[in-house]
């Protein structure tokens, strides 16, 4: 077999994703400091039943959210039906961790719900009628707002595509609106639901930001409080270790999903326009406030409740250092993206050129970093430079090379190349494979060469993608927590992190300010691409 | 093994680098805006540049473990006696801080020869007035908070709280370990809820008539009353009432924000110099008027708010050493741990 640089590069990005792999299971079997041994033993309990909890009751609202908007825009006609298709996506703009701070400011004793009731109603102590969301129900409500999206827009594009004949049959059989979607349309997107769910499972089995805020005691809050309060790396890779046993069979749930999803697109062509129903009256109403509710909830009450706190508390907005933190993240954008990008393309190209089985099998591996926690990453990789510094470097008489690596943009780019791949890797894919082979084959006839094919025709053909991707990347990096938390130099903060550190240090109106750009960002972003974001979803 | 031999150049410029400068690296976990101000004001005066690396406590003390001996840091600032002698423990810190102007400052109890109190605060109970007599307070204290007739009717944070773990600490300091253990069950049997929300929540809960009494540390109290978390809260505050503990006795549990000098700092002595500084009256009323702390040093006032509200005529305790908050810090999270404390 001929080495070239297509191996070498599917080589080094396949090794990459596997450092964290090796070294959570490496660890496993490494004994944990004795210190605490027998309280750590009920944690690991408390963790493993919290993450269950968490995960399944995320699971059930995500699905009754998701599936429920989704039905309705897709099979019905009412007003702001229209609006409503993309507005939903928008709860993407908010990540859970600012969805718990909004749960917090309302709620609270003395909060915003305390302070609207007083004005509406005169003087007295209404702290004890208003609901307080925290602990597990506010960390259940933060993560299931904030992704249920991902459910809707699978939902949704498998709705679309669903056979009209079959729907039809069903009336012909007299089975009622109910029936239909119970029998026929729920059976049908079944595998685009569980995909769905399985993305919300993945970053419910992540999540750190809500649940650290409302001291939930997860696997993954576990992982880190392992490590930082505790000193404990071993211990933390132990966690870890359940953590990814978990994650994987979802990730092989996942997968086998995918597959069926596939199965049932393909049969797409050939059939009728769906046939959207309008509503009228009572039941129209009723779809649109259902709708402008989930809306509401998911999306105007964070964004409304860090606004109004940035306005009451305006000092704070004086106080940070707005364009050092937009700078700050663009460099971090800009850095990460061309770096996917360039190392997408080449994976790309050399499948496409090669078209070698090892290669596909390397690449598969390599996109499996989006399903491992970002909290995993960031101490795994901690872990593996400091064996490796300790082990190799002194052993060669180098200086350390920890510094380099921990606490520096560098590492940081690192991991989030881990964490993001699959995100630019699929991406180019998918344009990819809109570019015929057969258009390859003339520019050869035309005596092209290999690179001037790449330069001249497949770059042009692949622009859209290549926006898209930097696009998603800057929103994935723009609400990322704990990678950023964990491995960014000092004095080095993003919107995210200087959010994370207001709200834990008792400053929750200083984090306001940040967590409202950070919306409006994300927002800017989900906007301008959402037309892409629910047509890609179904191609 | 060329690009190795490159980072290891670029490594080496940046400690070098570091060591020439006249210069003070502090690792800060005190985010008040107003203590830049005064290392500014250390700046204009000596010469010395501060480089101040802000992050939350775990974080430095993770970077300063990681680095070790070569470590660039020299004072580690952070706002808890408990975890300034939990790095003494681990062994990242050095001795040094003697100086004459030190030790005339600080009272003994308040140091050790590796850190320095720097500004005092006080945990204390908080009650509503409405809801609790005179009669029920009279005499309290910390091991009174066990007492059975507060069942239902006390809040207070988390145990992974470092406040709560040094107040536990003390009382292992001064009761001993099984004492302190029954206690730890006899509150935990009196919470009104399961722990939640940081010192403000507790006494924000005391206003909204959740519990009648919560433990808080004093500046929180004065914090809500400047009114810079809002009118609600500033009317809340209105609703309780502050109670100094244990007066009959050793007096109310004190802690300290504290400046540490880690192991192999480069600028040694203008991180002595600097902590130095700290302890003037200037910086010392810079303290108490920004953070509403007590002041370290005697001949500074607290700020009116403190004064007003809390009182200034309470006795401290100054017999326990904050040096046993670090020492038995792992005693005091498995106290609470064992009795079920969240």
């Amino acid at each position: 077999m001929k080495i070239n640089i297509w191996h070498l590069s599917s080589l080094l990005i396949s090794f990459l994703v596997l450092i964290p792999i090796i070294t959570v299971f490496t660890s496993f079997f490494e004994n944990t400091s004795n210190y605490y041994e027998v309280l750590k033993n009920t944690f690991l309990m408390e963790y493993i039943f919290n993450s269950i909890v968490l995960l399944i009751s995320v699971l059930i609202l995500t699905f009754l959210i998701g599936t429920g908007t989704a039905y309705l825009v897709s099979f019905y006609k009412f007003p702001g039906c229209n609006f409503f298709k993309w507005a939903l996506i928008l709860s993407f703009a908010v990540p859970p961790y600012i969805y718990a701070y909004s749960l917090t400011a309302f709620f609270e004793n003395y909060g915003t719900a305390f302070t609207i009731l007083k004005n509406l109603l005169g003087d007295a102590n209404y702290n004890k009628n208003i609901p307080k969301f925290d602990g597990m129900i506010g960390a259940i409500l933060s993560v299931s707002f904030s992704l249920y999206a991902y459910v809707y827009i699978l939902a949704r594009a498998s709705f679309l595509y669903q056979s009209q004949n079959l729907i039809d049959l069903g009336k012909n059989l007299g089975f009622s609106k109910f029936s239909t979607f119970y029998k026929i349309i729920l059976p049908a997107a079944r595998p685009a639901i569980i995909a769905g769910l399985s993305l919300v499972a993945m970053e419910t089995l992540a999540e750190f930001g809500a649940v650290d805020f409302f001291s939930i005691n997860t696997l993954t809050t576990g992982i880190y409080n392992s490590w930082i309060h505790f000193d404990d790396l071993a211990f933390a890779n132990r966690i870890s270790f359940f953590l990814l046993l978990f994650i994987f069979s979802l990730f092989i749930l996942e997968n086998l999903s995918r597959r069926k999803a596939k199965y049932h697109l393909n049969s797409r062509g050939g059939f009728k326009n769906k046939v959207q129903n309008k509503l009228f009256g009572r039941k129209a109403f009723l779809a649109s406030m259902f709708c402008f509710l989930i809306f509401f909830i998911s999306f105007l009450f964070p964004l409304g409740q860090m606004l109004y706190w940035t306005i009451k508390f305006p000092q704070n907005l004086f106080d940070l250092k707005i364009i050092e933190l937009m700078l700050n993240t663009s460099y971090l954008v800009i850095l990460s993206s061309l770096i996917l990008i360039i190392f997408s393309l080449i994976s790309n190209y050399g499948n496409r050129v090669s078209r070698n089985k090892i290669l596909n099998f390397l690449s598969t591996l390599s996109i499996s970093g989006y399903a491992i926690p970002g909290v995993i990453l960031a101490i795994a990789f901690i872990t593996f430079i400091a064996w490796f510094d300790n082990n190799i470097i002194k052993f060669l008489e180098f200086n350390s090379i920890k510094k380099v690596f921990i606490g520096s943009i560098l590492g940081l780019v690192i991991v989030y190349f881990v964490r993001f791949y699959s995100l630019a890797f699929n991406g180019i894919k998918s344009g990819y494979e809109k570019i015929n082979i057969s258009v390859d084959e003339s520019a050869y006839l035309l005596g092209y060469s290999k690179r001037k094919t790449f330069m001249n025709i497949h770059v042009p053909f692949l622009r859209n993608s290549l926006v898209f991707i930097i696009i998603l990347i800057s929103l994935e990096i723009l609400r990322e927590l704990p990678i950023t938390l964990i491995l960014r130099p000092f004095n080095f903060e993003t919107f995210a992190t200087t959010a994370y550190i207001s709200a834990s240090e008792d400053l929750l109106e200083a984090a306001a300010v940040p967590s409202l750009f950070l919306i409006l960002i994300a927002s800017f972003l989900i906007i301008v691409t959402s037309k892409y974001i629910l047509k890609e979803s179904y191609e | 093994m060329k690009k190795i031999s490159i980072f290891a150049l670029v490594v080496s410029f940046f400690v070098s680098a570091f060591a020439v400068a006249d210069e003070v690296n502090i690792f800060n976990a005190r985010h008040y805006k107003a203590d830049s101000e005064l290392y500014s004001k250390f700046t204009n005066m000596t010469g010395i540049k501060v480089n101040l690396i802000n992050g939350k406590s775990g974080a430095l003390e993770k970077r300063i473990i990681e680095e070790g001996a070569d470590s660039s840091a020299d004072l580690y600032i952070t706002a808890d006696a408990g975890r300034c002698g939990a790095m003494d423990k681990k062994g990242h810190l050095q001795g040094g801080l003697t100086s004459k102007v030190i030790k005339e400052a600080v009272p003994k109890s308040f140091r050790t020869n590796k850190w320095v109190g720097i500004a005092k605060r006080a945990r204390i109970i908080y009650y509503s007035p409405e809801r609790v007599s005179g009669a029920e307070l009279s005499g309290m204290t910390y091991e009174g908070l066990a007492d059975p007739k507060w069942k239902g009717r006390l809040v207070i944070r988390k145990s992974s709280n470092i406040y709560n773990k040094s107040l536990v600490a003390s009382l292992i300091a001064n009761n001993g370990k099984k004492a302190a253990a029954a206690w730890a069950e006899g509150v935990v049997a009196n919470m009104a809820r399961t722990p939640k929300g940081n010192d403000r929540a507790q006494i924000m809960a005391v206003a909204a008539g959740e519990a009648d009494i919560a433990v808080a540390n004093t500046y929180y109290l004065a914090l809500m009353l400047s009114g810079k978390k809002g009118a609600e809260q500033q009317e809340a505050a209105k609703k309780v009432k502050a109670f100094f503990p244990n007066q009959n006795d050793r007096g109310a549990h004190m802690n300290v924000s504290c400046a540490a000098l880690v192991k192999g700092a480069p600028n040694k002595a203008n991180a002595i110099k600097l902590v130095e500084f700290l302890l003037t009256p200037e910086s010392q009323e810079h303290f108490t008027n920004n953070t509403f702390e007590f002041p370290m040093i005697d001949g500074v006032s607290p700020s009116p708010l403190v004064v007003n509200n809390l009182g200034l005529d309470f006795k401290q305790d100054m017999k326990t050493k904050l040096a046993s908050y670090g020492k038995n810090q792992a005693a005091a999270v498995e106290v609470m741990t064992a009795a079920g404390w969240k």
